[in-house]
């Protein structure tokens, strides 16, 4: 109970916060949805429309009283309803976000693990270089990569939109290349640290194969922190759609976010950033919960 | 037939069409689909509205979908279209048009007489607050006369129309469909194009599907009756980088947009065309704030001017792909000054130096020229990005300039800022482009009481405000054009105006793409484009 108060609190907090900064954003709205070619007295006709000419209490209160009801206001560029496009871009922002963790965290438990078992020999060496120049690569960059070696010269997978798997394929391993790194060191020393505990000794002198060491004891102990930087992960991740979704032409919150944010459609991004706080602060409930799943002391 | 050769070969960049493309040509393939990556980095949502976006990647699309009363010809002159034929009073304020009775809307409605009055009326209606309104000049009204016979009436003489009314801001938006969807148009767009709307995913794509009715096509077309291809999805890649690698994966059928090493490339490669085409408009060009000290100092103008190469920084960054342009005016363009301004002014570091030492610029101790304790530093704001390259021409104009003590600050804002910054007068220097049929444009950046107040020029120029009222009022003809021609001339003369690149609109095709073409505006028409496998 208190942490789903404490979970409303920060969407909360979140909501006004995102409106207050939108609102002193230098910039007109409405001379921006008006274009380059309009005259002052077209635009005040736009921010009456917009009702960007009240006064900034009377829209917040309007805000937050449709909020309430379910209602996230009208895209002033557009003037669509927000919750209509903003669900349209959930899927496939969900799919991305979810199937890069899950390559990040395989590649990261993967080779985290090898590299720990082969310390410091060829393996862990190649290992820790090629993740450290992947990880130190910008995202954008990293992507034009794939799409020069496997879109234009092998021609495998394309390099464009969303819809089917092959055109998930490219975004998913740029994103979740990246995010790998950072989790393939936690799990490295994770592992060195566990290996070096007494109890993996006394399981070793019971006569446990190395294997069942390594993956029954070891690696559930060495997971722990992983866990706890998932949510931050899943964060980054979702940040991480802002670049991929615009290199990949896919569509996508992130996408969406950026765009709406660049011509001050305030609606939009509200409710993106909304949505986006919602998922972030529900993926790090899970986590929490989960400590108790993977760490029985946490349960008691 | 050589109407038709002759425009076809105006388009294709010569020595792109073989000759098995042109016997291709001859037997066009009906049906297909042609997938068309956009370049949308300046375009954030699709408004499908005509009348409301100043926005070119916007108006490369309206074209499919809305026709217009009169075509602009390849040589400027204003042709047939949905009107047959136009008289035009003697001093120039009433326009009478008659028009085709043969055209229906995609919705099925009929175009008329009422439908044009509807349009106008609408673009005029201040509430609705359109882009198009400054098209349509001193517009009073418009009356029907007869179902196939309208007159438009002005309160002053206003030559733009004409010239005007062949652009997609002013294209012909069913009156029927604007009842039922009011402003909410732009997502439900109703033309009597050769291309009707089927949907849209907003900043994705747009699909369009061909007009089976199609019979009134402008005298430029390339064959009478309804488009070849089954339809046209535009899709919205804002990274050019990849743009190009979905036309090279022929992930797309065609791409505009192509950046200069690739425009390069894609012509030496076989698979692959480079369509090439002036986009009419007032050219990339920046302005120095006139309103703000010390850019008020025409010498002091002059003096950034003469520091600047700019044939150099064309060369560099364009790689040959975009002419450096003189005149404010694209070299095409009706009363462009371009002949008369090339190689008018050269640039001299030398002398600019000694102006600004006059002047009591001397240089500061990291090389910046210094006055009264203030550095003489350019602040540039910008929020289009890498757009076209300009940025990078930006770049190199900063290590020009500062190699005469010039510091060029260039400051990247999100376009809410940016527009606050022109509205304020809170910058000194300003670039931007705007397509334009007509000279008027000059008008709509440099005249004070004619522009907004974002405009990107803060000129306020005694001279140059008569000349363009002058030139507004002027029937078309070399009167008209000599004025525009003392306007460019005193922009450029006068260093209020630097001229940088002439905008080549680039389409890169694969070569299964036949008879796409770029009307003379500069923007794309698939109503002749197929695809031969």
């Amino acid at each position: 109970m208190r942490r789903i108060g404490g979970a409303l609190f920060v969407i909360a907090g979140t909501v006004t916060l995102v409106f207050l900064i939108l609102h002193w954003l230098p910039g007109d709205p409405a001379a921006l949805v008006a274009g380059d070619t309009a005259t002052a007295e077209t635009i005040a006709n736009i921010r009456a429309q917009l009702g960007t000419d009240r006064p900034l209490w009377s829209q917040y209160v309007a805000y937050i009283a449709g909020l309430l009801h379910g209602d996230l206001g009208t895209s002033f560029a557009t003037r669509e309803p927000v919750l209509g496009r903003l669900w349209a871009q959930v899927p496939t922002t969900m799919v991305l976000t979810l199937f890069s963790s899950a390559v990040a965290l395989a590649a990261g438990v993967a080779l985290g693990v090898v590299a720990a078992v082969h310390r410091d020999k060829w393996q862990d060496r190649t290992i820790q270089f090629v993740l450290l120049f992947l990880t130190s690569l910008p995202s954008f960059f990293l992507g034009i990569l794939l799409i020069l070696v496997f879109s234009v010269t092998l021609r495998w997978l394309p390099a464009i939109g969303n819809g089917s798997w092959r055109q998930l394929v490219l975004p998913v391993v740029c994103l979740g290349l990246i995010t790998s790194g950072r989790l393939m060191r936690m799990v490295r020393s994770g592992v060195l640290d566990v290996l070096e505990e007494p109890f993996v000794m006394t399981l070793r002198g019971k006569g446990l194969r190395e294997r069942q060491v390594l993956f029954t004891h070891v690696l559930r102990n060495a997971l722990i922190p992983v866990v706890t930087v998932l949510g931050v992960l899943v964060g980054e991740l979702l940040s991480g759609t802002v670049v991929v979704e615009t290199l990949f032409a896919r569509q996508g919150i992130g996408r969406m976010l950026v765009d709406a944010l660049n011509v001050k459609d305030i609606p939009v991004v509200q409710g993106a950033v909304l949505l986006a706080s919602i998922f972030f602060v529900l993926i790090n409930m899970m986590v929490d919960l989960s400590y108790g799943w993977i760490d029985r002391r946490v349960r008691s | 037939m050589p109407t038709r050769r002759g425009f076809a070969g105006m388009l294709v960049a010569a020595g792109l069409a073989t000759p098995a493309a042109r016997a291709q040509q001859q037997q066009p393939k009906l049906g297909g689909e042609l997938q068309f990556g956009l370049d949308g980095a300046a375009v954030v949502t699709f408004v499908l509205d005509p009348h409301n976006s100043g926005f070119a990647p916007h108006n490369r699309v309206f074209r499919s979908i809305f026709d217009s009363l009169v075509v602009l010809r390849p040589d400027q002159s204003v042709g047939p279209w949905l009107a047959t034929s136009w008289e035009i009073s003697p001093e120039q304020r009433s326009y009478t048009f008659r028009l085709r009775t043969d055209v229906t809307f995609h919705d099925g409605s009929k175009f008329d007489a009422a439908a044009v009055k509807a349009n106008l009326d609408r673009i005029h209606d201040p509430h609705n607050a359109l882009v198009a309104l400054p098209d349509i000049g001193p517009y009073a009204g418009a009356t029907v006369l007869a179902p196939d016979t309208v007159r438009i009436d002005l309160s002053e003489s206003f030559t733009p129309l004409l010239r005007n009314l062949s652009k997609t801001t002013l294209g012909i938006v069913s009156p029927t469909a604007l009842q039922r969807y009011g402003n909410a148009i732009g997502q439900n767009p109703v033309g009597t194009g050769p291309f009707r709307f089927v949907s849209l995913t907003q900043g994705i794509e747009i699909r369009l599907a061909r007009n089976e009715l199609y019979a009134w096509t402008p005298p430029t077309a390339t064959h009478a009756g309804p488009a070849y291809l089954d339809s046209v999805v535009f899709r919205n890649v804002p990274e050019e980088s990849t743009r190009v690698a979905a036309l090279q994966s022929r992930q797309v059928h065609a791409a505009d947009g192509i950046p200069p090493q690739n425009i390069v490339s894609l012509r030496a490669d076989p698979a692959f065309r480079v369509l090439q085409k002036e986009l009419l408009n007032n050219n990339y060009t920046l302005y120095l704030n006139a309103a703000r000290a010390p850019w008020t100092d025409p010498d002091i103008r002059k003096a950034v001017q003469q520091s600047l190469d700019i044939v150099a920084l064309v060369k560099v960054i364009y790689l040959g792909t975009a002419p450096r342009a003189w005149a404010p005016l694209s070299p095409s363009l009706f009363a462009s000054d371009e002949k008369a301004l090339t190689n008018v002014w050269k640039p001299d570091p030398k002398q600019a130096a000694a102006v600004l030492d006059a002047k009591g610029w001397t240089t500061g101790p990291d090389g910046i020229r210094v006055k009264d304790g203030k550095r003489l530093t350019i602040n540039f704001p910008d929020t289009q990005g890498n757009r076209e390259k300009r940025l990078d021409v930006m770049q190199l104009a900063r290590r020009q300039l500062a190699r005469n003590g010039i510091e060029l600050s260039i400051e990247s804002q999100t376009a809410g800022a940016y527009n606050q910054k022109l509205a304020s007068n809170d910058f000194d220097l300003s670039g931007a482009s705007q397509f334009a049929p007509d000279p008027d444009v000059l008008r709509r950046l440099h005249l004070p009481d004619g522009r907004p107040e974002t405009s990107v020029s803060k000129v306020d120029d005694a001279e140059i405000s008569a000349w363009l009222r002058q030139a507004t009022r002027e029937p078309d003809g070399e009167t008209r054009a000599e004025l525009y021609h003392r306007v460019q001339r005193k922009l450029v003369e006068q260093a209020y105006a630097f001229p940088i690149y002439v905008l080549l609109y680039t389409i890169g095709t694969t070569d299964t793409v036949q008879g796409l073409t770029v009307d003379t505006h500069g923007f794309p028409e698939f109503h002749g484009a197929w695809l031969s496998a």
